[in-house]
């Protein structure tokens, strides 16, 4: 309770004052339209020579695009941001000051900054998941929507964990940008379902890049694919991780203070 | 007691390698590291209210101390507490009632106007809103920060910036203050504020301060008492009066004399000016020396010892 509020303060405070820069609003846009723009021409492309991919028709895969655009609004307005700032805190060493503060220090460091206008492509992704929806021959139900929201929510966490994990490795290596644009380069890879890619691959992006649990299943919800066991699957995904994720923290953490050395 | 430490010791391995290009090649495959000690066997306590300076060269180990009063480092051996916590525990309890500045490095989010992070500590330590507001307002009252505080930091002073630090260190009324060269970088006329500021925060609220600085006014203008380290090893405990009673046996004679042949025969002649001349003798000398000179046509005569700079060095030296 205590950390929901501590995390809707940090919010409050951090979408008041992107809300100054109202510039923000029109490159988000612009970058939102180019980046849906170059998406649709390749879906385009790719089905005026076929009729579906792996199974999947058109419409199902704007499905699987507007949940990618929405989860990486998601990552551009919350996730990266905060990272980025870890990142810096443990080069500079300003670090010290949220673990002299009582809190949490993963929470602390999760909340503190939010790049609003970079919200604009979880809009952006929502409402291209409800024109793709509402054009598929057989629209959802309610239990569908549900799976669908809690495959998101699931898929969010795992998503945060990654890149939680991934910034750990700040403590221990000084420069973290290479691997920080290569994850974007295989979040990108996200825009088609998983199970297009080949296996390798597609235990890759499921295992090591939560691309399906993030993006493929919520929009298999959508899309009448059978999701229990699939959600079931996302749910133990997700507690590991975030548990994977807490013990490397804690971990990273006595490193840092000298405790394991 | 506010802060006991006894027998502290903190060594780091740091990796070791030659230069040139095939002591780097080696040390890709076998690292060598040494063992640096950077805090040894230090023991001292400080009692609630007492303001203690810090005092050593670079790299003598006083923010490695302050980083295992403060809970951020784990001590190697020896044992720490601090309002009775052990702060490696870093028990949210203990981290409500301390604070931590360090001169060079900022806690305000650089984008955000200072009162934006004053609002981020407040849901931090969860301070009930009209303390907060009080708080809040006689601290930046108290550093005449005025508006200041509505400007994102990035467009502060150094100076505006660190006095909007020291308020957002101090919000949540800690007990124990732990400032690691607050001052740092600053004009000489914003160290006095900043100096002037602790000293009047120390006395209304009786809080405990551990400082370091290199500036000495620092530590003259707030500690009685000092604690000098060097090479992690604590040289002298007590206070800043005894410390240059003991380390300076030369005392500074300024006189304005009518008669100056054979003053050289009494001492080091530091300078002469006109008819004022200035000597340099040993301490226990001294009076002998005031003596002499009242044959030579005294005007005026003043006695001083050495300023602290110049005991420290000393000490060092020693």
């Amino acid at each position: 309770m205590t950390a929901l509020r501590l995390a809707g303060t940090f919010l409050r405070i951090g979408i008041l004052n992107e809300l100054q820069y109202r510039v923000n609003l029109v490159f988000s846009l612009v970058q939102s339209a180019i980046a849906v723009g170059t998406s649709l021409a390749v879906l385009a492309l790719v089905f005026g020579n076929t009729d579906s991919l792996r199974g999947w028709s058109a419409g199902e895969l704007l499905v699987v695009m507007g949940v990618h655009v929405l989860v990486g609004g998601l990552i551009r307005s919350v996730i990266q941001p905060n990272m980025q700032q870890l990142m810096e805190d443990i080069q500079r060493g300003t670090l010290d000051f949220v673990l002299t503060k009582p809190a949490d220090g993963q929470l602390l460091v999760s909340v503190r900054r939010v790049q609003i206008w970079q919200a604009v492509d979880i809009l952006v992704g929502a409402a291209l998941v409800v024109v793709a929806v509402v054009r598929l021959p057989a629209t959802p139900g309610v239990l569908d929507v549900l799976a669908f929201a809690a495959a998101l929510a699931l898929g969010a966490v795992s998503i945060y964990c990654f890149w939680l994990l991934l910034t750990t490795l700040a403590f221990w290596v000084t420069r973290l940008d290479p691997l920080v644009e290569l994850f974007e380069g295989m979040y990108q890879a996200g825009r088609w379902p998983v199970s297009v890619y080949p296996g390798w691959l597609r235990i890759g992006f499921t295992v090591l890049v939560p691309l399906a649990f993030a993006v493929t299943v919520p929009a298999s919800a959508l899309t009448g694919r059978s999701t229990g066991w699939l959600l079931l699957g996302s749910v133990a995904f997700t507690v590991a991780l975030a548990t994977v994720t807490r013990l490397a923290w804690r971990h990273a953490l006595r490193r840092y203070s000298g405790a394991s050395a | 007691m506010d802060i006991e430490v006894d027998g502290l010791r903190k060594t780091f391995r740091v990796p070791r390698r030659e230069a040139g290009l095939r002591a780097s090649l080696r040390s890709l495959v076998r690292r060598t590291t040494t063992e640096v000690v950077a805090v040894d066997a230090v023991s001292f306590s400080v009692e609630p209210g007492e303001v203690v300076g810090f005092l050593g060269p670079n790299g003598a180990g006083k923010t490695t101390t302050l980083k295992m009063l403060s809970g951020l480092l784990f001590p190697g051996s020896g044992t720490v507490r601090v309002l009775g916590h052990v702060p490696s525990r870093r028990e949210h309890d203990f981290l409500r009632r301390i604070t931590l500045v360090m001169g060079n490095r900022n806690q305000l989010q650089w984008d955000l106007p200072a009162l934006d992070s004053y609002e981020m500590n407040r849901a931090i330590y969860r301070i009930p809103a009209p303390d907060f507001r009080r708080v809040r307002d006689e601290l930046v009252e108290l550093l005449d920060l005025g508006d200041q505080v509505r400007k994102p930091v990035r467009q502060l002073s150094l100076g505006e910036r660190m006095k909007a630090e020291i308020v957002g260190a101090l919000l949540h009324s800690p007990q124990v203050l732990f400032l690691d060269e607050p001052t740092i970088g600053l004009d000489v006329t914003m160290q006095k504020r900043i100096r002037a500021f602790l000293a009047e925060y120390n006395s209304r609220h009786g809080a405990t301060v551990l400082l370091t600085s290199h500036y000495m006014a620092d530590v003259q203008a707030l500690c009685k008492r000092v604690v000098v380290i060097d090479a992690g090893r604590i040289l002298y405990d007590g206070s800043l009066r005894t410390l240059s009673a003991r380390y300076s046996q030369r005392q500074t004679i300024t006189a304005t004399v009518a008669d100056r042949a054979g003053l050289a025969g009494l001492g080091e002649l530091v300078s002469v000016d006109g008819d004022r001349v200035t000597l340099r003798v040993d301490k226990e000398r001294s009076a002998a020396v005031v003596a002499a000179l009242l044959g030579h046509g005294v005007t005026d005569l003043t006695i001083e010892d050495p300023p602290v700079e110049d005991v420290i060095e000393q000490v060092f030296a020693s």
